[in-house]
């Protein structure tokens, strides 16, 4: 059995690693590598592997890593792709538990690179060995206990408290270079490739209990475990780690021939990002913003509130700073009496000592250290922060010092933006080199602020529990399922779908199908007038377009006209249709229209979708999703998402809609989705949400196994 | 040509081109894993023995060849 993390210790943390296929070719990746593990100083042993070279870098090397006297911790293997597997059978065979395969050639080129790799997989399996890779650009631990540049990237990263996980080894080079530039230091930065063996998710395990790691950052092209990664970012960000991902793929993949409204709707990334924003998983738009929000969270405190000072010595940054924080949700301090009075004694007269303070062009470091001091230390102010132009006269390097100076004295956040390019750069690179959080543009500054709050906020926030409702029929369901499935079809007509909905407690109206205008006559003065009438067919999925459905019938005579009509309406839409019957359904008087719905989504599992309904659902896609099972937590932000929120809390004299019964709906269908995978998707649209204490009541519903 | 004839000729050509003693090229040796061919190696082998053998091969099957014993069969195939 693999000890997971005594495994990723000894690939962190080994005392001795082996390159396997290395070489004496500098430029090339097995040489390479090994020269990076030597020129970072690795705090152990190295092995080098060869079948032909005896020394390598002036160190002796060994025809096979069962050569090797002495225990090796870590393998790193480089040979082609087509013998990964003598060699990594001859590191299981020595008890090597942690192995890095950089070589391509497996799962990303098909074929027999599939082949390849699952064999790794199983040799792995059998020695209890954990891998990184294939096809990666390898591992670096900044850690002094460790270091290791166990990669084929150009340089070591500074150490740093950011952790960085990768599915691209290329984009890893270039983040190490941007991020080299800027004094962004790593605590781990892993390529993990192909994750034949050691996913994101491990990784994510592993981190969350890194001492060295405050933030993680992760790049990702797929997802595999949707579910698997919702609940590892919980548990790091519970741990107090943000967990930032920037997810490749946004651009739909079209959704799939799909009969529902929920299916057309639901596209994979629409789904990724619901996914990620109920697992608190901080989503970027990009490696820029990423990094703009890393840097706050490593290098700052959260704050407090989200009051901010702002100093500048310009006035037009200082407006745009201030509208850019107002956008973001932030608000301006109120300076208490004391800060404006030092303010007014010790700022020339044009100066403006209210917030934002602008301590005027002119102006150069002591005028920055008065204002500074003033407004870190007024007891409403949770945040600083800074604007520089680079006028003539403007010190910047002193004064970047000074923000430095003066903060480190307290324990609220301050970030800055030195505005410009040439003349600001070494003024920058003081900031950076002090771990200030520097912005080129006050509108990133801002919202990583905003960002970093928010995550302060939701942290105080109670764990979310899952309700489980016991009144439900299960068997029912199952039976209904089965009798679908054994005759061949896939979609449920509208009484079964009522039969099966009413069997999980969601709130059915009342309703029958009739076969004749007279029986329908009769069902329709049972229920009560006025009725709506729907036909019933397997082939007429979309009943209003085939003109299938009529409403507000208020007479017998009403009813045996709808009768004739709709069968006519129905033989022209599609003359192959069989008409089973026309139901006649209790027509619910007022109310909101919302629809509720479930998809299967492929790296996800089980979606649930609210929105406002009607036939317009797909034009005006007023609609959020959650991944099933729900908290009620989730139902409540999912419903507070969208615009119908605002029309069910009851505008222009309506009152407010029940909303305990349509969270109530909200839950039961997520739990129906996690008990039934059989049901593929679903549609309730409209749910119609009649005023707080009358209910609320499924008009109609389409379900797809 | 014998078997044998092919298998000593491939022996040869191998730690000719690899630069080894003729002793290290046994029949089970791969290629890569135990004799440290590296790509361009593995393209001059596959000149080498074409020369030696006057055939010849087809060059995408030739280099999916792994071992000494696999590349004598393969050749003699050829004769």
């Amino acid at each position: 059995m693999k000890d997971f993390k005594y495994n990723l210790d000894k690939l962190f943390y080994p005392d001795s690693i082996a390159v396997v296929g290395t070489n004496k070719v500098v430029g090339t990746v097995p040489h390479d590598i090994l020269r990076n593990i030597l020129d970072a100083d690795f705090n152990g042993v190295v092995y080098p592997v060869s079948p032909k070279e005896r020394f390598v870098a002036g160190i002796k090397a060994y025809r096979y890593v069962t050569d090797i006297p002495d225990p090796v911790d870590l393998a790193i293997l480089v040979f082609p792709s087509s013998v990964i597997h003598l060699a990594l059978e001859q590191c299981g065979q020595i008890g090597i538990k942690a192995v890095i395969i950089i070589s391509a050639g497996f799962k990303e080129v098909g074929g027999e690179g599939l082949e390849r790799e699952k064999r790794v997989k199983e040799i792995a399996d059998k020695f209890g060995m954990s891998i990184i890779g294939p096809n990666c650009l390898g591992v670096i631990n900044t850690d002094a206990r460790s270091k290791i540049n166990a990669s084929f990237a150009r340089r070591m990263p500074e150490e740093g408290s950011i952790g960085f996980l990768s599915q691209s080894g290329a984009l890893c080079t270039a983040v190490l270079d941007y991020a080299y530039a800027k004094h962004i230091g790593f605590s781990k930065f892993i390529s993990f490739g192909n994750k034949a063996d050691v996913t994101e998710i491990d990784l994510l395990y592993y981190l969350k209990d890194d001492p060295k790691t405050k933030v993680i950052l992760m790049y990702l092209e797929e997802v595999t475990d949707g579910p698997g990664l919702m609940k590892a970012a919980q548990a790091v960000i519970k741990a107090g780690k943000p967990v930032l991902i920037l997810k490749s793929g946004r651009t739909s993949e079209g959704a799939s021939a799909a009969a529902s409204h929920t299916g057309s709707m639901a596209g994979s990334d629409e789904v990724c990002d619901a996914a990620f924003r109920q697992a608190r998983i901080i989503r970027c738009q990009d490696i820029e913003e990423m990094f703009n929000i890393a840097i706050a969270f490593a290098y700052q405190p959260i704050p407090k509130s989200k009051k901010i000072a702002i100093i500048t010595n310009a006035g037009g940054p200082g407006v745009l700073t201030t509208d850019a924080a107002i956008h973001d949700g932030l608000e301006l301090a109120k300076f208490s009496e004391e800060t404006t009075e030092i303010l007014k004694k010790n700022l020339p007269k044009t100066a403006n000592i209210k917030n934002p303070v602008d301590v005027i062009g002119d102006a150069r470091a002591d005028r920055y250290n008065v204002a500074l001091s003033a407004a870190f230390k007024d007891p409403d102010v949770d945040g600083v922060f800074v604007i520089l132009t680079p006028q003539s006269m403007t010190e910047i390097d002193l004064i970047a010092r000074e923000v430095a100076k003066v903060s480190s004295h307290y324990r609220k956040p301050v970030y800055t933006s030195f505005m410009g390019e040439a003349d600001v750069a070494q003024g920058i690179d003081v900031l950076q080199r002090n771990k200030i959080p520097h912005y080129t543009l006050p509108e990133s500054m801002c919202r990583a602020f905003a960002t970093v709050y928010q995550f302060g906020v939701e942290q105080k926030e109670q764990p979310k529990q899952v309700k489980t409702f016991k009144d439900v029929d299960d068997k029912v369901v199952a039976d209904i399922i089965s009798e679908v499935k054994s005759s061949g079809k896939n979609y449920l007509t509208e009484d079964l779908s009522d039969k099966l909905l009413k069997a999980y407690g969601l709130p059915i109206v009342q309703a029958e199908v009739a076969s004749s205008p007279e029986e329908a006559v009769k069902i329709a003065e049972s229920i009560g007038y006025p009725v709506v009438m729907k036909v019933v067919s397997d082939q007429i999925i979309h009943k209003s377009e085939a003109g299938g459905v009529l409403l507000k019938i208020n007479s017998a005579d009403d009813v045996k006209n709808g009768f004739e009509k709709i069968l006519k309406n129905a033989n022209t839409y599609d003359p192959n249709a069989q008409v089973k019957g026309i139901l006649v359904e209790q027509m619910v008087p007022d109310g909101e229209e919302v629809i509720l719905g479930l998809k299967r989504d492929n790296s996800f599992g089980p979606v649930i979708m609210f929105g406002l309904g009607g036939i317009y659902v797909e034009v005006f896609k007023d609609v959020s999703f959650r991944v099933a099972p729900l908290s009620m937590y989730d139902a409540e932000h999912m419903i507070a998402e969208t615009k119908s929120a605002t029309i069910l809390q009851g505008i222009r004299g309506k009152k407010p809609g029940d909303m305990e019964k349509l969270l109530e709906c909200i839950l039961r269908l997520s739990q129906l989705a996690v008990n039934h995978p059989s049901i593929k998707e679903l549609d309730i649209n409209p749910l119609i949400v009649r005023e707080k204490g009358l209910g609320a009541f499924v008009a109609d519903a389409r379900i797809m196994i | 040509m014998e078997k044998s004839e092919v298998q000593e000729k491939v022996k040869k050509v191998v730690a000719n081109v690899l630069k080894l003693d003729p002793e290290e090229v046994v029949d089970d040796a791969n290629f890569i894993f135990d004799l440290g061919a590296d790509s361009m190696q593995s393209l001059e082998l596959v000149a080498a023995f074409e020369e030696e053998f006057d055939i010849e091969m087809d060059e995408d099957k030739a280099l999916a060849i792994q071992t000494v014993s696999d590349a004598v069969e393969f050749i003699a195939s050829y004769l």
